[in-house]
């Protein structure tokens, strides 16, 4: 989509800060304690397929860039990049934090599908980027922003995934 | 003898005596002749069937089913946590309150732009702007349409009338299923593309709403019928399917819910795409639809003081428990409608002719489209589609060897199979060879 730049409204819809705080959904959506794990484990005999059918589902479900980082033998964390117009980090604004609303879209279905074969998905915010990084998506600056190739530092990376499904990684943390 | 109703006193519409509100202009498709009851939110479709009022089979169904289907049960009612459903963690989030400074809006008409341009941002195919008007409304209490479950709940007392004069505009945000996964209708695969559309529409509705309050005006969900609402919002024509049939998209859009609002907007005008004159010769849904559900008339019928067409959805429901094993969402007569097709320059074109050409000498060119439709692509549109590891073309219930590259012979009868076969006609993450196995 083009940026509107005859919007008048536009710079306080990406910029000012809700008077509310649940009134961003990624900050009330925190608050709720999601689904458990399937009991009922679904084989997976070849982690290269599952790993293709899970970067697949992430772009299906809004994800412009997926990686897999193998962190410990049997955990692996996917990574989900949005492409973003504005940085989350400073345009606090309940526009500006758009991409993170999609991050969480695609990171939760996603984490919720694994969960649903029967095996862990946990999110989480800490190192992402390293992370990202080390999935291959981009590499790391002097701020330790990840930079891609694609859209450059105009990303986001969503909350990584631990999972203990069994793929194949893109690289390792 | 005296008869006597059970039925409770519902609101209604009577253009004779509702003198502030003159017959709300829909478009050509349907029209408001008489006087219209107000349908409470207990007795549409969902919540009648989750209170079982719709036979044992339909409260199983609404309850009591967990799909086979991994992605199912991620996206949909047929979940077995629905804790792993996007739209009901969302429901259970903690709701924000209206922000006390109000922005100031001096130009409804800017502010109108604005919200279609949030709406687009957030992920919105169309945003619909209409006005509001208590034929649209339902007769009081909430509907709400979570993604996950649909149901009723109590809610403010007002009358139609007084929420109309109070909110006088209504936003519809709906977002369009993916066409190529959409042609495996009837499949697993059909059923992602459209119960992800509904996570998608709901999230950016809870969205538009939420930043509605951020300006300091109210959002209200759960009042509007949303199909009404896109009519009045000029979103698209209702068609014979009972589906909003919309320009770019045709019938293949999410609608969930609509927000009414007191934020001061420029409404739009109801659209005319043809649909009316085209509905009255295709009749490609009917003729398709499994359950007979849908008109063969050329003329419409007035139901509850609407002209429209009528679908009979009881029939229409009660095709899913009998089907819930294989697949869910039937989308037959919005996938064979001629309207709902890839968003191309051909389609804008043979939309644009239509709505060109005067009234009088549609038929003609009517009758010349539902030709080509035809021709190009089929009276019934079957295609196969392969989309992460699930296949159209592998009927459900088919049993192979889920290992990648295996080549053992597994079907002999009276061997014990040591490798277990799965039905992959649900679900097949490791399938690529399957082809040896199935027959086509």
């Amino acid at each position: 989509m083009r940026l509107p730049t005859d919007d008048p409204y536009w710079d306080a819809f990406i910029n000012r800060a809700p008077a509310d705080p649940n009134n961003l959904i990624p900050h009330g959506f925190r608050q709720v304690t999601p689904g458990g794990v399937n009991p009922a484990r679904t084989e997976v005999h070849s982690p290269n397929v599952m790993s293709s059918h899970v970067k697949e589902l992430a772009q299906f479900y809004g994800a412009d860039l997926v990686g897999i980082v193998a962190l410990e033998p049997d955990r692996f964390g996917v990574v989900c990049v949005m492409r973003s117009d504005y940085d989350p980090q400073v345009a606090v604004g309940i526009g500006g934090q758009t991409p993170a609303l999609k991050g969480l879209f695609a990171s939760f279905t996603v984490g919720a599908y694994i969960r649903e074969l029967g095996y862990a998905a946990d999110s989480s915010g800490a190192e992402k980027e390293r992370f990202a990084a080390a999935a291959r998506l981009g590499t790391l600056d002097a701020e330790g922003r990840l930079v891609t190739r694609q859209f450059g530092r105009n990303v986001h990376v969503a909350d990584v995934l631990i999972t203990d499904l069994p793929l194949e990684p893109d690289g390792r943390a | 003898m005296a008869v006597t109703s059970d039925a409770p006193d519902r609101p209604k519409y009577d253009p004779a005596v509702d003198l502030d509100f003159p017959p709300p202009n829909l478009g050509p498709s349907v029209h408001v002749v008489g006087t219209v009851v107000n349908v409470h939110p207990d007795e549409t479709p969902h919540p009648k069937v989750r209170r079982g009022e719709m036979g044992k089979v339909l409260f199983d169904y609404g309850r009591n089913t967990i799909s086979a289907d991994p992605i199912a049960r991620t996206n949909s009612n047929r979940c077995r946590d629905k804790g792993n459903v996007f739209t009901d963690v969302l429901r259970r989030a903690p709701q924000g309150q209206i922000n006390p400074k109000r922005t100031r809006v001096d130009d409804p008409k800017l502010m109108s732009k604005h919200i279609k341009n949030v709406g687009h941002y957030f992920g919105a195919s169309i945003v619909g702007i209409g006005r509001s008007h208590p034929a649209l409304l339902y007769a009081g209490g909430t509907l709400r349409d979570t993604g996950f479950i649909v149901d009723s709940e109590e809610g403010p007392k007002e009358t139609p009338q007084e929420l109309c004069k109070k909110y006088p505009y209504v936003i519809v945000t709906p977002v369009a299923w993916d066409y190529d996964l959409a042609q495996a209708h009837r499949h697993h695969i059909g059923d992602a593309a459209y119960d992800t559309t509904l996570m998608q529409t709901v999230l950016v509705l809870t969205a538009v709403e939420n930043y509605i309050k951020e300006l300091g005006y109210t959002a209200l969900r759960g009042k509007v019928n949303p199909q009404a609402a896109a009519l009045a919002g000029g979103v698209g024509e209702l068609g014979r399917n009972g589906l909003i049939i919309s320009e770019k998209f045709g019938s293949r859009i999410h609608l969930s819910d609509a927000i009414l609002t007191d934020l001061p907007l420029a409404p739009d005008e109801p659209i005319d795409l043809g649909v009316q004159d085209f509905c009255k010769v295709c009749r490609k849904c009917a003729e398709t639809c499994p359950t007979n559900s849908i008109t063969f008339d050329e003329n419409k019928q007035v139901f509850n003081g609407v002209e429209k067409y009528k679908i009979k959805w009881e029939t229409c429901y009660k095709l899913r428990p009998l089907v819930t094993q294989h697949w869910q969402i039937c989308l037959t007569c919005s996938t064979v409608c001629p309207y709902t097709k890839p968003n191309t320059w051909w389609r804008t074109l043979a939309v644009q002719t239509l709505h060109r050409t005067p009234k009088p000498v549609r038929p003609v060119v009517v009758r010349s489209l539902k030709w080509l439709d035809d021709r190009f692509w089929g009276k019934i549109p079957n295609k196969r589609v392969r989309w992460l590891g699930y296949d159209s073309g592998i009927k459900p219930g088919v049993k192979a060897c889920t290992v990648a590259g295996c080549t053992a012979q597994h079907d002999a009868a009276g061997h014990k199979v040591d490798i277990p076969l799965s039905d992959i006609g649900y679900y097949a993450p490791l399938k690529e060879n399957t082809n040896r196995f199935v027959k086509r």
